[in-house]
């Protein structure tokens, strides 16, 4: 694959997302570099979902431009979406195909040959433990065992950028701790990886920036070295400074 | 009584909340909406009455003959409805979540099963309504009728004979269900269909039209008198006699026989509501619990076995088309509903055109051949209509929430249009050319006509699955799982008329041509091919501007947010 030699793997420019005279993502502009691991949160309603769905090109920005890894994702939307891998925040399969199918399908829009799609699904399968399960219908599977399937799927391709919603919703706590080993390590190899979530804990282990999103506007963007000291006007809690800034 | 209202009330309202939304996306919606079926119920009104007239005056084949007609055409619709009652309850009243939810809440099983078949009649019966109530008013306004028989037919007729179709096929579906607790559901659903199959050609033997109209035809002109006799006894016992004999005896204004036949067709209607209640109270929850039963078995079935169609065989198509032609293909033959009706869908055609095969047209009247022709004609394409609507029409709906991938995937969704319009294209053009020859059968002798009859099909089929694919994708709606309901969808009654008026078109523009054709051959008359050629020339202009109309509004709507 050929990516354009460039440093800010993510570049959000004035993006902006109306629905009517609702206005859900506001002016927002944000580089996410090479290897960063970047958290994104937000009350309910924020924004967060509509952004990252603009950043996958299953929403047109009103006004604004996304580009990953170099590409315009309205410009050139097959060019940026071969890059990236996508977790959606809900695991929705296909129910009538097998794990197995659902990621040669996968592998078959990426392009990618018979023997590196097999190659890939016998080292997913085995990393995030989905053993037999590949071969059973999804339509089968627990809540868990779909998003390993998802997450699984947005790493067959090995993507370059990991854009994530929400990514630990129905997983018990040892695969949470696979995906987030698989995310560090990814992070560590260079990818970029965004990341929308709720969730506090994971967002100080795994992040090395954080952003907050409100009312569609970005109210706070800064590094997790940076976010101690604000932590320490409250109770040390990053849970305090976010119920803080998004009251 | 009290919870079934209840509910009901708020189903309603929540109907009507989504149907009158204050947008101005539902303002266009609707008023499209009201103008194409506004214009369907006058087009059905005016085509009723010119049939109506043209067979009563122009043809004369007397009021007798043409109520006899009117007993087969309910005899099909009878099974029509019926069949897809069956096909609609089993997903409505066993596969939908508001079951589950309701399972799990104080409303007693009987009361689910009864919100559910109402439900599920007067959300698939709206249209059929509209075509009912046009047609009547057609009907009834070429023998001047008073208004009460309009009020009269349709609801003390009507509405009876359809809902007697709908609490038949829960009753059936029902006891299928029971039994399929110790036979194979799929041995069931064989047995099914040749029990519909056999019920269809042993009352087109029984009645036999044409022996019908040949011993009508022996007393012409004098072909008004009541030829009772001639009607076998096993007929005599079907609603759609008793419905046609209430119009027929109506027109003759014979009151108390219309009474009689009347209280018989109300009668049986309430006595089938009742028994399907008993039916419902006795095999309703347990026929639940055993369609979860056959839910697991079916996707126990494993993985892709055919090697073909495996996605870890490598073959020559372009990765991105070989997946999604594999996806399809899977999606299709491991979910019931599709196949099965697909398999009642293909054995009505095959029954059809093996009856029309052996056709023996005898009649020398030019305008009689010419819509004999026609009518076979339209009788294919409708097939085809009803065919395009069930699977055209859901086809990109059912990529269902799982959509995401192909819209976050690096491939065109234009591509990805194309692709599964070819897929569905193919066996739809393979089906109308098979259904083309063997109805050109009865008119082999005139070649000319053969090749009319391959064009126009292939034509039309183009035009329907164009319509039905492209509207289908810009009606989509993901959320919905069960591809009958997204048939049954207002947007797809919409294509539906639309497809109707595609059919009338052919029908109007086909007929002068045809009428001259045949009087040059039997009246030794001159003909102008360049009449027929003109006509198929404006059937091509057409076909092509709705084809492209279609898929550029379904192209388009794939840009929309997902």
């Amino acid at each position: 694959m050929v990516f354009k030699n460039e440093e800010e793997m993510i570049v959000l420019k004035n993006l902006t997302k109306k629905f009517g005279s609702f206005t859900a993502v506001d002016d927002l502009s944000l580089e996410i570099p090479d290897g960063e691991f970047f958290g994104f949160l937000g009350p309910n309603g924020a924004g967060k979902t509509t952004t990252i769905k603009m950043m996958t090109g299953l929403f047109a920005p009103t006004s604004g431009s996304v580009t990953v890894n170099g590409f315009d994702i309205q410009k050139q939307p097959l060019e940026a979406k071969s890059t990236f891998g996508y977790i959606p925040d809900q695991p929705f399969l296909y129910d009538k195909l097998t794990g197995r199918e659902f990621l040669y399908y996968i592998g078959g829009l990426f392009k990618m040959p018979k023997e590196t799609i097999r190659r890939e699904i016998d080292k997913l399968v085995d990393h995030f433990e989905i053993g037999d399960w590949v071969d059973k219908r999804s339509e089968d599977y627990s809540q868990g065992m779909r998003q390993r399937i998802t997450i699984a799927a947005a790493f067959v391709h090995s993507p370059r950028t990991i854009i994530i919603d929400e990514p630990m919703v129905g997983l018990d706590p040892r695969s949470a701790r696979i995906v987030k080993d698989s995310l560090k390590q990814k992070s560590k190899e260079g990818a970029a990886i965004f990341m929308s979530t709720h969730n506090m804990e994971i967002v100080e282990e795994l992040c090395d920036r954080i952003g907050i999103i409100k009312d569609g506007k970005l109210i706070f963007l800064d590094t997790k070295e940076n976010l101690h000291h604000h932590k320490s006007k409250f109770d040390g809690k990053l849970e305090s400074v976010f119920l803080e800034l998004t009251k | 009584m009290a919870l079934i209202v209840h509910i009901i009330f708020f189903k309603t309202k929540m109907f009507w909340k989504v149907t009158t939304a204050r947008t101005l996306q539902s303002l266009v919606k609707n008023t499209s909406s009201f103008i194409v079926f506004g214009s369907f119920a006058v087009g059905g009104f005016f085509f009723a009455r010119f049939v109506t007239a043209y067979l009563l005056h122009d043809v004369h084949i007397g009021l007798f003959l043409f109520h006899r007609f009117i007993s087969m055409m309910l005899f099909v619709f009878f099974l029509a409805i019926n069949l897809g009652n069956m096909v609609v309850s089993f997903s409505t009243m066993f596969r939908s979540p508001e079951v589950n939810f309701l399972l799990t809440s104080p409303v007693s099983h009987l009361n689910i099963f009864i919100i559910k078949f109402l439900d599920n009649f007067f959300y698939s019966s709206g249209t059929l309504f509209l075509a009912g109530l046009s047609v009547l008013l057609g009907y009834g306004s070429y023998f001047g009728l008073p208004w009460y028989f309009y009020l009269f037919a349709m609801f003390g007729v009507l509405v009876p004979f359809m809902f007697l179709a709908g609490c038949v096929a829960v009753i059936v579906l029902l006891v299928l269900l029971k039994l399929a607790e110790k036979v194979s559901f799929k041995g069931l659903l064989a047995l099914l269909v040749v029990f519909y199959s056999i019920q269809i050609v042993l009352y087109f033997t029984v009645t036999s039209p044409v022996h019908l109209v040949q011993e009508v035809m022996k007393y012409y002109p004098n072909v008004n008198v009541y030829f009772g006799y001639l009607d076998p006894p096993l007929t005599k016992v079907l609603p759609n006699y008793w419905a046609a004999q209430i119009l027929l005896f109506f027109v003759a204004g014979k009151f108390t026989v219309v009474a009689g036949y009347w209280v018989m067709l109300l009668l049986t209607s309430i006595a089938a509501f009742i028994f399907m209640i008993a039916v419902g109270d006795a095999l309703y929850y347990s026929g639940w619990l055993t369609s979860l039963t056959l839910r697991f078995f079916s996707s126990r079935s494993g993985s892709a076995k055919s090697p073909v169609f495996s996605f870890e065989k490598r073959s020559r198509f372009e990765p991105q088309a070989e997946v999604l032609l594999k996806k399809e293909f899977w999606q299709f033959v491991r979910e019931p509903s599709q196949w099965i009706h697909f398999a009642i869908m293909l054995v009505l055609v095959i029954v059809f055109l093996s009856s029309i095969s052996t056709l023996d047209l005898k009649l020398e009247s030019p305008p009689l051949r010419a819509a004999i022709f026609l009518v076979l004609l339209t009788f294919n394409a409708f097939l085809m209509t009803s065919i395009a609507l069930r699977f055209a029409f859901p086809m990109m709906s059912l990529e269902g929430t799982a959509f995401w991938t192909l819209r976050s995937a690096p491939v065109h969704v234009r591509s990805v249009y194309w692709i599964k319009f070819f897929i569905l294209l193919l066996p739809l053009i393979v089906l109308s050319l098979c259904t083309a020859v063997v109805s050109g059968i009865p008119y082999r002798m005139f070649p000319m006509l053969m090749r009319l009859s391959i064009s126009v099909m292939v034509l039309a089929m183009v035009c329907l699955a164009s319509l039905n694919f492209g509207l289908g994708t810009y009606f989509s709606n993901y959320t919905e799982k069960n591809p009958i309901r997204i048939a049954s969808s207002q947007g797809a009654t919409l294509t539906f008329l639309l497809s109707l008026i595609y059919l009338v078109f052919i029908i109007s523009i086909l007929f002068v041509p045809l009428e001259l054709f045949f009087r040059a051959v039997y009246l030794s008359e001159r003909f102008h091919s360049g009449t027929l050629l003109a006509a198929t020339a404006a059937l091509v202009a057409v076909t092509v501007a709705a084809s492209f109309a279609a898929h550029v509004m379904g192209v388009r709507s794939l840009r929309r947010d997902f």
